[in-house]
């Protein structure tokens, strides 16, 4: 099983989770350092808002010791952290790492970058030797979590920063952005970012100022051509899309403005992007035919719809996160059954083979090479169809919470059954066993509690 | 052969049946692109292959020159009206355009077989006839398409204007692409109609027609007019987007009455 220990925006401020992020050229150094007993595989997903440590021990009954053992870890690297470090171990850190697959625990619900952010650390502790076969299992399960959350529900659909907002209206009007003048009247974060998207996707940006200086500097910063304010209504003829950003107190482009502008235009469709308050464009424009004016308020209304309508997918996606994980548990369980099939498949393969290869030596010693090819493969099928029912059995009852105690006297039954002295023609020694006992039996015989306990407190680093 | 005319209008019937639902489907689709989206042209392009087979392979069999039938004429229209619509779709965004496009080529499909066949007049010459009847069916289904472009214009402009992300408005193509259609389907059929009064006023004579014929032909030329005017003040005046989806939607409803009196009154050729 897995432990989680790390922060999170929820968690930690930045000044905190900015100290604890790892450059990419020493993650896998600093992943060798961190795999030490009892930890044997440990991965980290690090994003702009989480770094967080996945470990695994040798048994399930390491990971209370491996989330201490990293938690300690890295609060001696940043000891500013202790204080905001949660944990997950056994089945709740499965848990937490498919929410955080499928963006249900970022900062903006949906985001599809945490996919990329996830198996980049996966790939990193690949490289570095630090992944083994239970993170390599945690990691396609929450893969497999992630894309059916995607598939399933609309937790990524719409848009949720006014700049990407204002370019997918833009989509629903034009064609094509490529090739597009979009103006950007005076300057601003925001503006210069829809500036920015814009030139991203390939339109042409105009940049109108009053002060030449700053506007200069606005133009190189977004890519675009600087123009004085005096050439705005030239621009404007031009323009696609208008984004409007400036200080002034009044309306800077008036319905008049437009309209006169629509003849040279030839009746261009117009879209004004008004992120300026006191707004810049006066709202009767968008009385005008093919003119189509958002403000501030506008664009932040669209936000809100799509943030809205993902919280109300969240929950649906919550739903497949536990469906997921009760099937994760289900195959888990069944694996439980595994070395109790195998001793039994070997125990029985074994004298079967024995016994007919006395035979091939004694009185079926007459039989060519393919007749006895033959007898093999009989001898093979014989044994599958022997188990089939046996094995079907012991999976079944392992993936059966209610059941699976049972398994442990069952894998003792089939030892005392079959397997003491492990060869019928050997004496059996009391007390040894050829089939191994169940996972569950085999913590209560080293004396471990039952794993599985999750804490998802924040502890202080070391704190048991 | 008539089991193998049967077969094709079948096939033909079936593949428009499930493009119109996959093309419906995709529309109605949450976001992105499904496998609605992917197949939904292919499937309505084996439906026009399926309804051409049909076309020519009734024909063979009854020796009639498709275009000198309202039978197959009106099929025909149907299939240009698909053709057309995978021909611009490949460089233009207008995908969802198959949602019309679809039903309007079944409801053309089945629609011709019931419609009654007349037989035109020993005067008309039967190239003339050939002319109008093709050149009047075509410009229906283009006008038709136009129509729809410019009612998915409004419901597109409409979404961008009420500041809400419409699920439906978000799959529309955009407000150019539907422009850009609706101009183009609208100026075909306009050239289409053209020929086919033209041709029409060879041989027609409105008053042997009585009211429903003259009422038949006022809504022809009407029609005509209406699409003139159209193209014409996008030239002169700019006129664009909303007021031409408008005057194309009217111009379209025109040319419906036309077909839907062409059709309950058989004799209309002769």
């Amino acid at each position: 099983m897995t432990a989680v220990v790390g922060v999170s925006h929820r968690t930690a401020p930045i000044a905190v989770r900015e100290q604890l992020a790892v450059d990419a050229a020493r993650l896998g150094d600093e992943l060798v350092a961190l795999r030490v007993a009892p930890v044997v595989e440990v991965t980290v997903i690090s994003t702009c808002n989480r770094f967080e440590l996945v470990g695994a021990g040798a048994a399930e009954a390491d990971d209370e010791r491996v989330a201490v053992a990293l938690a300690a870890s890295l609060a001696a690297r940043v000891p500013a952290a202790a204080p905001h470090l949660y944990r997950h171990v056994g089945r709740e850190a499965v848990h937490h790492v498919a929410r955080v697959a499928a963006s249900l625990d970022s900062l903006v619900q949906g985001e599809p970058q945490i996919l990329g952010q996830l198996k980049h650390g996966w790939e990193a502790a690949r490289r570095a030797g630090t992944l083994g076969p239970e993170l390599a299992r945690v990691l396609a399960h929450a893969l497999r979590t992630a894309k059916r959350v995607r598939h399933e529900t609309r937790l990524g659909a719409g848009r949720v920063s006014v700049p990407t907002v204002a370019v997918e209206l833009s989509r629903r009007i034009f064609s094509e952005l490529s090739g597009r003048a979009a103006v950007l009247v005076g300057s601003g974060e925001m503006a210069e970012e829809v500036a920015r998207l814009f030139a991203r996707e390939g339109a042409r940006v105009v940049v109108v100022g009053r002060n030449a200086e700053r506007t200069r500097e606005v133009a190189r910063l977004v890519g675009g051509e600087a123009r004085q304010w005096e050439a705005l209504e030239g621009a404007l003829v031009e323009a696609d899309v208008v984004v409007t950003s400036t200080s002034a107190p009044g309306f800077v482009i008036d319905r008049a403005l437009v309209a006169r502008l629509r003849r040279p235009r030839r009746g261009r469709a117009l879209f004004f992007v008004d992120l300026a308050v006191p707004r810049d464009v006066q709202p009767t424009v968008e009385s005008l035919e093919d003119v189509f004016l958002y403000n501030v308020d506008d664009l932040s209304q669209v936000v809100a719809e799509s943030l809205a309508a993902r919280s109300q997918e969240a929950e649906r996606a919550e739903q497949i996160v536990l469906e997921e994980l009760r099937v994760w548990e289900r195959r888990r369980d069944a694996a439980q059954a595994v070395p109790a099939i195998k001793a039994l498949r070997d125990r029985f393969g074994h004298a079967l083979e024995r016994e007919l290869e006395r035979s091939l030596r004694g009185r079926l010693r007459h039989l060519g090479e393919e007749e006895r090819e033959a007898l093999r493969v009989m001898n093979e099928a014989s044994l599958n169809r022997l188990l089939h029912v046996p094995s079907v059995r012991l999976r079944a009852l392992a993936a059966d919470p209610e059941q699976s105690p049972r398994l442990g006297d069952l894998a003792t039954a089939l030892d005392e059954l079959f397997g003491a002295g492990g060869d019928e023609d050997e004496p059996v020694e009391p007390g040894r066993r050829s089939f191994p006992p169940a996972p569950a039996e085999e913590a209560r015989e080293v004396g471990a509690h039952a794993p599985g306990r999750a804490d998802t407190a924040r502890v202080a680093a070391g704190r048991g | 052969m008539s089991a193998a005319v049967d077969a094709l209008f079948l096939g033909g019937l079936v593949a428009y049946s499930v493009a119109a639902t996959l093309h419906a489907a995709d529309l109605s689709r949450r976001e992105g692109e499904g496998v609605a989206r992917r197949a939904g042209p292919w499937v309505l392009g084996a439906g026009a292959a399926l309804h051409a087979g049909h076309v020519v392979a009734a024909s063979l069999l009854t020796r009639v020159c498709p275009v000198e039938s309202v039978h197959f004429a009106l099929s025909l229209a149907g299939l240009i009206l698909v053709a057309a619509f995978l021909v611009v779709r490949r460089t233009r965004r207008i995908d969802a355009l198959g949602a019309v496009v679809a039903p309007v080529a079944l409801t053309f499909l089945v629609g011709a077989q019931f419609v009654s066949q007349a037989q035109p007049a020993d005067s008309v010459p039967r190239g003339l006839l050939a002319i109008h009847v093709t050149a009047n069916l075509a410009g229906v289904g283009l006008f038709l398409l136009a129509a729809a472009a410019g009612a998915f214009y409004l419901v597109q402009e409409r979404g961008l204007r009420s500041k809400r992300s419409g699920r439906i408005a978000g799959k529309l193509p955009p407000l150019e692409a539907l422009d850009w259609a609706l101009h183009r389907l609208l100026l075909g059929g306009f050239l289409l109609l053209t020929l086919g009064i033209a041709s029409g006023s060879q041989f027609t004579s409105p008053p042997a027609h009585g009211l429903v014929g003259i009422a038949r032909l006022a809504l022809a030329y009407g029609t005509w007019v209406l699409a003139a005017a159209v193209l014409a003040l996008r030239a002169i005046a700019g006129w664009r987007g909303r007021r031409a989806a408008w005057g194309t939607i009217a111009g379209a409803v025109c040319v419906s009455l036309v077909v839907a009196i062409y059709v309950a009154q058989p004799g209309g050729l002769s």
